[in-house]
């Protein structure tokens, strides 16, 4: 089943938590919903599965309008970040619960219940853990019983809330991998919130990022990643260099660089900053005809497959960072103090709206 | 653990060290067990004694022969148990209200659940007498529909309510505060109606602050004097509860009777606190169990990482 939410406006007092907020998760895609805190990522999951009312807006399910359904009627599984599991209740009776509250007329047998209880222990893996309470089980397990939990309904859409969010950086990896496997074997339309970037990449069909209650851009994580539409996708998916400058009629002109900008072809000396990863800076030795800026190296590191250089520009003294593959800093013999002369290889400019 | 045993001269030092001066310590011990003695076990031993002087027969004749003090025994049995009742419905809605929603006034109302805890009880006796005596605001109304509470059983049973009303409550917020409202919207996410919410999931996670505020809050309704006092009219064989009762027959110098009485009401209170040790014996004892067996599991889980994964 697809969602599908359109122009959603919430605010909390004075505070806007979402201004006019649209995009799709199409059927069986899992979804990354991706900001910083307060960027109003976790209150969007809470109205479209419900436990939050938009002022305006619709949300979609399936192309039909569930906006004014209670949290009850949309079947829609929901995780939270600190699980919610019933203390009281066993791992089993916990996964059945969904099951037992049913009108009797839709309540599974006994049985029945027995069986898919067992089903979904399997699948998250936890059969031996049945007898168990809440409170004996680690941060990953509980997160597995929630999430089987809310599997039990059969949710025709899953919500999950910074889910691994409480839990420390090993298990983190080992359960997002689990829930792409699982995601994989479902095929139920998913969204997660999360911070984490590297989470998001690495989990998501589709990521959404947000910032300020605004959506920024959504694509693959590819796409977000190669081709960042804002200067806050940017700063917020790794490291970027900064330069700053001027547009004028189509020409960026960015200290010693010049490049052609299209696209502000009418643009009349503005602001401008150019963005560059640290991968995508060329390090010469000597100028070579090319505009290039002179920098000193300041630090290196060399841990991993990459060579981090801290450099120091000698016009304006701003910071740059740039990664070298080890070949190429061994070819290059370059020394904390050393001059050397740097040219992006690849450089997106955005009107300076700071 | 060993070295806790055979104590090295150093530990020796850095104990006491640690401690206050042996004159400070045993005249805090003696004061804290004598006064304890003086004022709490003395008596209590004394009044079983004093029951029991006469020989057990004697003693249950004293008990059950006077038809007045059986009925303020029956009375008191009836009139705790309803107070608490009615403290359950108001202490979980009051606690609902207050940990769940936002309206003005909350703290005001916090505050005032307070206040039959700080106002003297004979004072919450007049309260009642005053709106509800044949003089009071509702006394003409009520007496025009013949009804009875000042002197009457519903009176007994609205101010041992209002005096032991913070009990439940109190302990309530507290716990619904603590427990949060997540679980409760997740059994919602699950299809779970409200009824079903509040008996599942709701009910079961107060229910041990429930039992020990109902403990508490019988305790205190059991033997409350002085706002059942003014408002009960003193009618024997109608009235009178146990600690009126007790006060009474002393008052006619029959002390047998009324040390038998007094232990029957010491005895119901030790079982309270029994009761209540108890409960905080298995509360500390499913927390201690719960953190031992998480800890087993951390442990298996750390040795077999693999079996997560496979």
């Amino acid at each position: 089943m697809s969602i599908e939410v359109q122009n959603i406006i919430k605010t909390f007092g004075a505070f806007t938590a979402l201004q006019d907020v649209s995009f799709q998760a199409p059927t069986g895609e899992l979804v990354a919903l991706l900001g910083p805190s307060g960027s109003g990522k976790t209150t969007l999951l809470r109205i479209i599965a419900g436990l939050e009312v938009a002022d305006q807006g619709t949300v979609l399910f399936h192309g039909e309008d569930a906006t004014d359904r209670s949290v009850r009627d949309r079947q829609v599984g929901f995780v939270f970040q600190h699980y919610a599991l019933f203390q009281h209740m066993t791992v089993f009776e916990n996964i059945a619960f969904g099951l037992r509250v049913r009108p009797r007329t839709l309540r599974p047998s006994a049985r029945d219940i027995r069986t898919r209880v067992s089903a979904l222990l399997q699948l998250v893996q936890l059969d031996w853990l049945a007898d168990r309470y809440p409170a004996q089980l680690s941060g990953g397990q509980r997160q597995r019983v929630a999430l089987a939990r809310a599997l039990a309904v059969q949710p025709k859409v899953l919500l999950l809330d910074e889910p691994f969010g409480a839990l420390d950086a090993k298990v983190r990896k080992e359960l997002r991998r689990w829930l792409r496997r699982l995601h994989d074997e479902m095929h139920i339309t998913s969204v997660f919130v999360t911070h984490d970037q590297e989470e998001a990449l690495e989990v998501a069909d589709r990521v959404v990022i947000m910032d300020k209650g605004r959506i920024e851009q959504i694509g693959t994580p590819e796409e977000v990643y190669e081709h960042p539409a804002t200067p806050f996708v940017y700063h917020f998916l790794g490291n970027v260099n900064l330069f700053h400058g001027h547009i004028h009629a189509g020409q960026a002109r960015l200290g010693e660089f010049e490049i052609e900008v299209p696209e502000y072809a009418d643009a009349q000396d503005i602001p401008a900053v150019g963005y560059v990863r640290p991968y995508d800076i060329v390090v010469e030795r000597h100028r070579n005809g090319t505009p290039a800026i002179e920098a000193l190296v300041s630090h290196i590191q060399r841990i991993g497959p990459l060579v981090h250089l801290e450099l120091t520009r000698g016009d304006t003294g701003d910071l740059i960072e740039v990664e070298l593959s080890k070949e190429r800093y061994w070819d290059m013999q370059i020394a904390p103090g050393e001059r050397v002369f740097l040219t992006p290889r690849q450089l997106k400019v955005f009107v300076h709206d700071h | 653990m060993a070295a806790d045993v055979h104590t090295p001269a150093g530990s020796t030092e850095r104990r006491t060290a640690l401690q206050d001066p042996w004159l400070v310590r045993w005249s805090l011990i003696i004061a804290a067990v004598g006064v304890v003695g003086v004022l709490v076990i003395v008596p209590v031993i004394n009044v079983f004694y004093e029951a029991l002087a006469r020989g057990a027969g004697t003693y249950i004749q004293n008990l059950l022969v006077d038809p007045d003090t059986r009925h303020a025994i029956v009375l008191t049995l009836t009139v705790a148990p309803v107070a608490v009742v009615l403290n359950v419905v108001f202490g979980m809605a009051a606690a609902w209200a207050i940990a769940r929603y936002q309206f003005p006034g909350r703290t005001i109302v916090i505050t005032l659940i307070d206040l039959p805890f700080s106002v003297s009880p004979v004072v919450a006796g007049l309260i009642f007498v005053l709106l509800f005596g044949l003089q009071g605001y509702f006394g003409p109304w009520l007496h025009a529909h013949h009804l009875k509470i000042i002197f009457a059983t519903p009176g007994l049973i609205l101010v041992t309510a209002f005096v032991t009303c913070p009990f439940v409550a109190r302990e309530l917020i507290l716990v619904m505060q603590a427990v949060g409202t997540e679980e409760e919207i997740a059994a919602l996410s699950l299809g779970a109606n409200g009824w079903q919410l509040f008996w599942r999931v709701t009910v079961p996670n107060m229910r041990w602050g429930l039992l020990y505020g109902v403990i508490l809050c019988n305790a205190r309704a059991m033997g409350e004097f002085g706002a059942v006092y003014v408002v009960s009219g003193h009618i024997a064989g109608k009235t009178d509860t146990m600690p009126l009762r007790v006060e009474k027959l002393w008052q006619e110098y029959n002390l047998p009777g009324a040390f038998a009485l007094a232990s029957l009401l010491t005895l119901l209170a030790l079982v309270t606190l029994l009761v209540k040790v108890g409960l905080e014996r298995k509360m500390h004892g499913d927390a201690a169990k719960a953190l031992q067996s998480t800890s087993a599991e951390l442990l298996l889980d750390a040795r077999s990482p693999l079996k997560e994964s496979a």
